[in-house]
């Protein structure tokens, strides 16, 4: 028999659209008892004796209970001694549709044989098929499908020989339902005392289950409050405006960077899902100061959202952040999210976690990025996305939702992929990695490209000079060349040629906008993001070796005592004679038998460059350490085969101290023409107590390290040695590395404090590389004009622009370190993968509560090793702050200590590989774990084909 | 249009049937064939009618879509009308044979219906000037056997009785964007107040007179036939001339006359019919295509 089951929906665009499907009854539908003698059915579900030991019905029954029975009593009903059992198909659906985890929990108890849990499909069956009727609510049709169902059942059981009849029991909490289904004569017990008369049920259990009623429409978050009411409130100072940065540990916990006048910035705390109302990270939020009295602490505990609870409210995970450390002293600003001033959302990346049911088509994506809360997404194509990276879009959060509803945007492809990964990489941390679009590549001289009668006409012609560039291996975009020649005085002229990117690169075009926009070109591991297109980054404006090429040369005769007598700047047009590597020029410069000019001429740099460091550390410039990686890749896999450390030659410094040096003179002349709107950089330096760890370290060695000011830092860091262990100088380097501030672009016009206090110079810019910095392009701009040679433009004069640009550039340049770390965390993750587990020596470089920090010096790497266990007894820790020291079961770690660890990759989580270390010596039972054999070699040879 | 070949003879016989008021079929100059209507045929339209009159046999249904009002009236809804000649109806439509003839009907049927005097366009409306009710009327030919203006506006009439739009409520969210909230119970829709919407009558002149309701062979002995709606009221909308001969003023007065009459007589019993379906509700034994 065919009926049609019409309804009405909403379509995603908006519109509004009739569904018609046709609904198919039948009379083949069994009732799955036992006792029935008129079904027949091949296989039964329901006992005959079925009975459970209750005092209210003492005769033997089947239960039949509604939706909100099993949604709210799932746990009674997982009980074993509840059995026999019919779930209707009209509860199992409203179930499925209500709460994902408990349709699977009922699912489980449907599968279990043991249970006699039987599905009767009364949906479509003929006798208890009911069409929905005028008036009445779909709740209210539902309601009474399964009173007709449960009559049905009854009257179908009342047919059976009287010996063996049983009896159909409805349970329902709902008072309405319940009188309606006694007044046609059906039995019908609340659940409450059903439970509490199932005498062997512990009764507390049952005073547990009894409350809390699910209903999906629940608001669960206070309503935003309007812009306007904002606005007047952030007025009156009720309310605060700031960034919302979640935290990264704890998914309820958050805090609110308030920007106050000047420099004064506060920090507000926010805790507890009801508080952080829905604001996502880096969203511009209203907040409300809570009174004094509900202050709270910020709570150690790492939190991770689960997700498949849906909309439990996470009750106990509240219960237990307020547990935190309560002591006054540690309490700080908390505060609620009022309102969303701003989002600031953009598309994620991410994996999906694919619902329980299986043929649902809402899933919860977990973004690669810990500060981002899930994403719940409706897709029909969830089979074939999991396991790939995706990007989703945010598109609402509505106030009732525990997460907000966003939609699949695209696949970036399988996880683990390198491609992937590394686009997730770019993607996460904000890096324009898209192909140059057709408007900026119009921009480009059209090739073959020559250099013009007009542009040797206002330019120095210094092709004759003996120029060379000194870069590292394979470097493509070579932005900066060399000159030193002799002087009949007896004084020597250096030049330092850079690049004329700027005449390439006009104001205000397209490809200007677009390399403003990147701000610097990106370095991965096996890749290059660029700034600029690579027909100039790679050819035009790339110094090669016997070209000619368009150059800014900034010359200075300079004396024996390395003294500058005299600076000037010119456009030109150059031929270097030699493009070297690091290694080849300092083999030239060794090589006693080699006199040509260029040798010459790199001998008479390398010995300036000496006396110009020297005097530069006189003046307290810092030598700072950090471990550097290269990887050796494989050139057909692009896999990593092998890392080293990057070596520093004699001419590394030769080629950046004149580069330093061209810098300086160009910061001082731009400043000196516009003092309101140069473009420079300056480090600031770190307050006193930046240095705390760094004292501490000393310390434990018995030596003082001074860090009053630069130089003093910098004597004492040269004054450090232990003997025996010449690596200590190098951590205590890369220690202070660690102390020090985040340099930065900045507007002369827009800040007083100039001063470079890593190079302990007064006044600093970008010039050298303006191929790969957008910054230095500016600064070739200003100084073109301060010498004549190109005319302004309005953007360039102007110091609020100025500075907003500084902002993009700080921020871009950011961006590009975090993504070049990550990358080579990537790539460090990928070689330990092929190499499986490696044994190591390291040293400690932080002790913490529950780890310390290992750095193994081979390979530049920093791991945390726990000593803490979730499936372990943790071991005695007896964390001393002030050392710092941290004593394992008796044994005590120093800063600096060496140790021996292991090293794996642990791929447990696709989304967070990362590596592991475990201690291997000094040998502490429980702790340390025995050394794995050295790698197999097959997998050596596998490698090596 | 279909037409069949008729021979003089038969001419004749017809010419001098219609002088004496009593045409082939028995029926005088201004009866009407034998109808039927049963409306709500198409479950997946908002309403739908099909109507038999003699052979002729046309289905309409009704959908009802969102769309954006017509920026003149902001606070208005309104029709569109397509005619389908499915090549079922008579072989001359195979291919585009049709198309000419639908356009004609359906730019006609704009012109009839798609007027606030007609329908209440202002109940389409939803919020003015941006969300109205659109109804696409989709009229099927089946089966042509004469007088489809007529078969067709009887139909769309019923349909649009039978139209039953769901209700929806705009509601504000906070940042005073507009959302579209429909209602979650399918019985909870709107009814179009059909009254108003005239039915059409067609005259042929054959001969002297002129019969309403022409069959094929009537047709072809008629120089020009004019079609008229006409309201409950018995209000005229619309007149229009179709085919090739002419007409003079004096009979175009009496043809309208006489449109006015039948339309009028028309629509009593069709409402009453349409209420009556409609009262049975659920109960109704639907006949079906196949009936």
């Amino acid at each position: 028999m065919l009926k049609s089951k019409t309804f009405v929906k909403k379509t995603r665009s908006g519109g509004i659209m009739k569904i018609v499907r046709e609904h198919y009854l039948r009379d083949d539908i069994w009732c799955g008892s036992e006792v029935c003698t008129e079904c027949k059915q091949e296989e039964t579900v329901l006992q005959k004796d079925a009975c459970i030991e209750s005092n209210l019905c003492s005769f033997p029954h089947y239960l039949l209970p509604d939706t909100n029975i099993v949604l709210s009593q799932i746990d009674i009903l997982e009980d074993p001694l509840i059995k026999n059992v019919i779930i209707l198909q009209t509860v199992l659906q409203e179930v499925r549709h209500r709460s994902a985890p408990i349709y699977k929990r009922l699912k489980d108890i449907l599968h279990d044989k043991e249970k006699h849990f039987y599905t009767f499909t009364n949906e479509h069956h003929r006798e208890t098929y009911i069409e929905r009727e005028q008036g009445e609510s779909a709740n209210d049709r539902n309601d009474r499908a399964i009173r007709i169902s449960t009559k049905w059942y009854s009257d179908h059981l009342n047919n059976t020989p009287t010996d063996k009849r049983l009896k159909v029991v409805l349970l329902t909490n709902d008072r309405g339902n319940k009188e309606k289904a006694e007044e046609s004569g059906l039995l019908t017990y609340r659940c409450k005392k059903q439970d509490t008369s199932v005498t062997s049920v512990p009764q507390d259990e049952t005073a547990v289950l009894t409350s809390n009623e699910i209903t999906s429409s629940k608001v669960l978050f206070p309503e935003h409050l309007p812009l306007s009411r904002i606005q007047s409130g952030i007025k009156s100072g009720t309310f605060q405006q700031g960034t919302f940065r979640a935290s990264r540990d704890n998914y309820l916990e958050a805090t609110v960077f308030v920007h106050g006048e000047g420099d004064d910035s506060t920090e507000v705390l926010i805790q507890g899902l009801q508080n952080l109302n829905r604001a996502v990270h880096q969203d511009l939020v209203a907040v409300e100061i809570l009174p004094l009295n509900q202050w709270v602490a910020p709570s150690s505990v790492v939190l991770q959202d689960e997700g498949p609870k849906e909309d439990d409210v996470t009750e106990e995970e509240e219960a237990e952040l307020k547990s935190g450390p309560s002591g006054a002293a540690s309490r700080k600003p908390t505060g609620r999210v009022v309102g969303i001033i701003k989002r600031n959302w953009r598309p994620f990346c991410g994996m999906l976690f694919l619902s329980q049911i299986k043929e649902a088509t809402r899933h919860l994506f977990t973004p690669a990025d810990r500060r981002i809360p899930r994403i719940r997404i409706e897709t029909r194509q969830a089979a074939t996305l999991a396991g790939q990276r995706i990007m989703v879009a945010i598109d609402g959060w509505p106030k009732h939702s525990r997460y907000p509803n966003g939609h699949f945007v695209r696949s970036l492809g399988s996880a683990g992929d390198k491609e992937t990964e590394t686009e997730v990489l770019l993607l996460e941390h904000d890096v324009p990695h898209q192909d140059f679009s057709q408007a900026v590549l119009s921009f480009l001289p059209k090739m073959p490209w020559n250099i013009t009668e007009e542009d040797m006409a206002v330019r120095e012609d210094l092709r004759n000079l003996t120029v060379c560039s000194v870069d590292p291996p394979g470097c493509t975009d070579i932005d900066d060349a060399l000159h030193c020649r002799d002087l009949p005085n007896g004084n020597q002229e250096v030049g330092v040629h850079i690049a004329d990117v700027s005449h390439f690169i006009r104001p205000g075009n397209a490809m200007d906008l677009e390399a403003a926009n990147r701000g610097t070109t990106v370095y991965l591991t096996g890749r290059r993001i660029d700034m600029v297109p690579e027909l100039l980054s790679s050819n035009l404006c790339s110094l090669r070796s016997s070209v000619e090429r368009l150059a800014f040369s900034c010359i200075w005769e300079i004396n024996d005592k390395a003294e500058i007598v005299k600076t000037r700047f010119t456009k030109s047009v150059i031929n270097s004679k030699a493009s070297l590597t690091y290694a080849e020029a300092q083999m030239r410069i060794d090589d006693a038998n080699m006199n040509d000019d260029t040798t010459k001429s790199l001998r008479g740099l390398n010995r300036l460059a000496k006396i110009l460091k020297k005097r530069r550390i006189e003046k307290g410039a810092l030598t700072l350490s950090s471990p550097e990686v290269r990887f050796h890749i494989d050139s057909e896999t692009h896999d990593p085969i092998d890392l080293q450390t990057k070596e520093l030659k004699e001419t590394n410094s030769m080629v950046e101290e004149f580069m330093l040096l061209a810098n300086i003179s160009v910061a001082q002349k731009i400043y000196d023409e516009f003092s309101e709107c140069a473009l420079l950089r300056k480090h600031p330096a770190p307050p006193p107590s930046n240095y705390d760890i760094l004292n501490k370290a000393a310390k434990s060695k018995d030596m003082v390290i001074h860090t009053d000011s630069a130089k003093a830092l910098a004597d004492s860091l040269d004054a450090a040695q232990v003997d025996g262990f010449p690596y200590f100088n190098t951590l205590l380097r890369i220690l202070a590395t660690r102390c020090m501030m985040q340099a930065v672009y900045f507007c002369s016009g827009m800040d007083s404090d100039f001063h470079h206090y890593g190079l302990a110079s007064p006044i600093y810019t970008h010039f050298t590389s303006p191929i790969r910095r957008y910054s230095d392009i500016i600064v070739h701009r200003l100084l073109a004009v301060a010498i004549g040679a190109d005319s302004t433009y309005p953007d360039l004069m102007d110091k609020h622009k100025q500075s907003a640009l500084c902002n993009n550039l700080n921020y871009r340049h950011k961006m590009a370190q975090y993504a070049q770390r990550a990358s080579v965390a990537y790539h460090t993750q990928l070689f330990f993968k092929s190499r499986g587990i490696l044994n190591e020596e390291g040293f400690i470089l932080f002790v913490r509560k529950n780890a310390i920090i290992v750095l193994i010096p081979k390979f530049g790497l920093e791991g945390t090793v726990f000593f803490e266990n979730k499936d372990k007894p943790s071991p005695k820790l007896i964390f001393n702050e002030e050392v710092p020291s941290l004593t394992v079961e008796g044994h005590s770690f120093n800063m600096f200590d060496k140790v021996k660890v292991t090293i794996s990759l642990d791929a447990s989580n696709v989304q967070h590989q990362k590596i592991r270390m475990s201690l291997v010596e000094p040998v502490i039972s429980g702790v340390s774990v025995a050394p794995s054999e050295p790698e197999p070699e097959v997998k050596r040879a596998k490698l090596d084909r | 249009m279909a037409t069949v070949q008729v021979s003089e003879a038969e001419k004749v016989y017809i010419l001098h049937g219609v002088r004496d008021d009593l045409r082939v079929d028995g029926r005088g100059c201004e009866d009407y064939r034998h109808m039927e209507i049963e409306t709500d045929m198409v479950s997946n339209t908002d309403g739908s009618a099909k109507v038999t009159l003699g052979h002729t046999d046309v289905l309409v249904g009704v959908k009802a879509e969102m769309g954006k009002p017509r920026p003149m009236v902001p606070d208005e809804g309104y029709l569109e009308f397509f005619v389908d000649c499915s090549a079922n109806a008579t072989p001359e439509f195979e291919g585009r044979g049709g198309d000419e003839l639908g356009m004609e009907l359906s730019n006609t049927l704009y012109k009839v219906f798609n007027n606030r005097y007609s329908v209440d366009l202002k109940s389409l409306c939803i919020s003015p000037g941006e969300h109205c009710w659109v109804l696409y009327v989709d009229v099927l030919l089946l089966q042509c056997d004469g007088n489809l203006f007529d078969a067709i506006s009887v139909a769309i009439k019923a349909a649009l009785f039978n139209t039953k739009i769901p209700k929806v409520h705009i509601s504000e969210d906070e940042e005073g964007g507009k959302e579209i909230e429909l209602s979650d119970d399918p019985y909870d829709c709107m009814r179009l107040n059909v009254e108003n919407v005239p039915c059409i009558v067609t005259l042929c002149k054959v001969g002297h007179r002129h019969v309403v309701d022409a069959t094929l062979q009537e047709k072809a002995c008629s120089v020009a036939s004019l079609i008229i709606s006409v309201t409950h009221k018995g209000t005229v909308t619309c007149v229009r001339k179709v085919g090739g001969g002419s007409l003079d003023p004096e009979s175009i007065f009496e043809m309208t006359e006489t449109g006015k009459r039948v339309g009028k007589a028309l629509h009593a019993p069709l409402m009453a019919l349409l209420q009556e379906e409609e009262s049975l509700g659920k109960k109704r034994q639907k006949v079906g295509f196949l009936g």
